[in-house]
């Protein structure tokens, strides 16, 4: 059971493997904490720093006039971008409120876990705001149900929560197994996207840093994967139903806040 | 089967169905910085509705404006067939044109070159730019109520909409409002209401320099922060009421 679940992972790191790009970068997971251990405050405003936006309007002239000749991002790249932005912003969020609200109940009843859930959410919380930052920027419009998502990923963290650890890590691993292939097939188009840039000898400073981000997020994500294999979710009573119940859940969210 | 083609037609109407995502789908997309943005208009149009919008003071947004705009512009009057919507394109392209104006017209001083200077907060500078905006309507506000009548056809509802709703977005945006949850949506729709009725108001507005435009822009936006800031109490009260409840029943022995 557990080798199925390895190889799976294995197959979502392994699928970008093949261009030069990802090469290897699958050895440097983020053990390495992220320094973004901003705590976004949770059921509040979600108002971030306003540095990114003012660097990238200072730095926009320069760049103006040292490519003058660049093809811009078609409509449809474009609208790929809106909607990748604006599924991974909800999908951070409500990752931070199912570790928030699970938290409590877990380490109740298992201290030794505090740790770990701690860590989790604080990656969680990173991302977050890493995609809050980014959405602000690049003007994509937010998720019109995002409060429908937090009603939701509360809710899902409560009731996993409150039937034991076990539920509480399969509901984990069922939410990242979705985002790493998620974000997966994401890092492939834009692989793609920089490899033709390449060739045409236009690097883009904004899509390999969008890049190099989504990575490290995608191997966080499929560390927490990890750790709820390691803590039994395996073993939660009703594992099929569950996790399937919470994949469709996770596809038909994902499919939503694409469009709207 | 059935579910199959029914979920497959839903996913292929569910753009066409809905004005408004239309709206905001067009309002908002991506928006990259290492990318000159394309002109907004095709030369040639661009050339004739440019010099037409100069004859607006005299002629309105009359076809005689464009047709003197295409002839000052070293075109053909018959070229305004160029222009399917007519007089609509040239109300557009004043619309489009002063939007983008907007990020060159209106400078706030940046963050680092603040000495003594007060702070611009993000209100200050929305309504700075809603008032740049609306004095680029100065020169042509006579013929404005044309122009609305116009625009309030229904065939170019959705376009004078839209139109609204990027002026609002660009218009936070500037402002470097950075927020990205629902108040993403509540800011641009409140802002949209302020803007189009303050637009009206000054279309009858006879005072000096529209001082009361300016007042009325002013009461507008006070009564939309007293209102936000109301609900985010009240929000505020609630969530934390909540998390209180839970945290008692916890303390309780309670397993929730």
């Amino acid at each position: 059971m557990s080798l199925t679940l390895f190889s799976t992972t294995k197959a979502l790191r392994s699928a970008s493997r093949h261009s030069q790009f990802a090469l290897f970068d699958f050895l440097a997971p983020s053990i390495v904490t992220s320094s973004q251990t901003i705590r976004a405050s949770l059921f509040h405003s979600t108002t971030s720093p306003i540095e990114p936006l003012q660097n990238a309007q200072t730095s926009h002239p320069q760049s103006l006039q040292n490519e003058p000749s660049r093809k811009p991002l078609t409509q449809s790249q474009r609208d790929f971008l809106d909607s990748a932005l604006r599924v991974n912003q909800a999908g951070e969020l409500a990752a931070v409120l199912i570790y928030a609200s699970q938290t409590p109940l877990v380490i109740r009843s298992h201290p030794h876990l505090r740790p770990l859930m701690q860590h989790m959410y604080d990656q969680e919380a990173g991302h977050f705001s890493t995609f809050n930052q980014l959405i602000a920027k690049h003007r994509v419009r937010p998720t019109l149900m995002y409060p429908v998502w937090k009603a939701a990923a509360t809710a899902l963290g409560w009731g996993t929560a409150l039937m034991g650890r076990e539920a509480a890590m399969a509901c984990t691993e069922a939410v990242e197994t979705e985002i790493g292939g998620h974000y997966n097939e994401q890092v492939r188009v834009l692989l793609d996207w920089a490899e033709k840039l390449e060739g045409r000898g236009e690097g883009s400073e904004e899509l390999d840093g969008l890049l190099k981000e989504l990575r490290r997020i995608r191997d966080e994500e499929l560390e927490h994967l990890d750790h709820a294999v390691q803590n039994d979710a395996k073993s939660a009573e009703p594992y099929e139903l569950l996790t399937n119940v919470i994949r469709g859940g996770c596809r038909t969210a994902i499919w939503i806040s694409e469009k709207v | 089967m059935a579910l199959a083609r029914l979920s497959k037609s839903i996913t292929s109407r569910f753009p066409a169905t809905s004005p408004c995502l239309t709206i905001w789908r067009q309002t908002c997309s991506y928006h990259s910085y290492e990318y000159v943005q394309p002109p907004p208009f095709p030369p040639a149009e661009s050339a004739i509705l440019s010099a037409a919008i100069s004859h607006v003071p005299n002629y309105g947004f009359t076809s005689t404006a464009l047709n003197l705009g295409a002839r000052d512009a070293g075109y053909l009057e018959v070229s305004t067939n160029l222009l399917p919507r007519g007089v609509f394109d040239l109300i557009n392209y004043h619309l489009v044109t002063q939007r983008l104006a907007l990020k060159d017209t209106v400078q706030f001083p940046s963050e680092g070159e603040q000495g003594s200077a007060k702070k611009l907060g993000v209100g200050a500078k929305v309504r700075t730019l809603t008032l740049a905006r609306l004095r680029a309507n100065q020169p042509i506000i006579h013929r404005w109520q044309e122009a609305l009548a116009v625009m309030a056809q229904p065939s170019y509802v959705p376009t004078s909409v839209a139109e609204l709703a990027r002026l609002a977005d660009e218009i936070w945006f500037l402002a470097g409002d950075v927020s990205v949850d629902t108040s993403w949506y509540t800011k641009r729709a409140s802002l949209s209401a302020i803007y189009s009725a303050t637009e009206v108001f000054m279309t009858q507005d006879r005072s000096e320099e529209f001082t009361e435009t300016e007042e009325f822009l002013d009461s507008r936006l006070n009564e939309v922060m007293k209102v936000g800031g109301f609900l985010g109490g009240l929000g505020e009260w609630l969530d934390y009421t909540g998390h209180s409840a839970v945290n008692i029943l916890r303390s309780k022995g309670v397993r929730i």
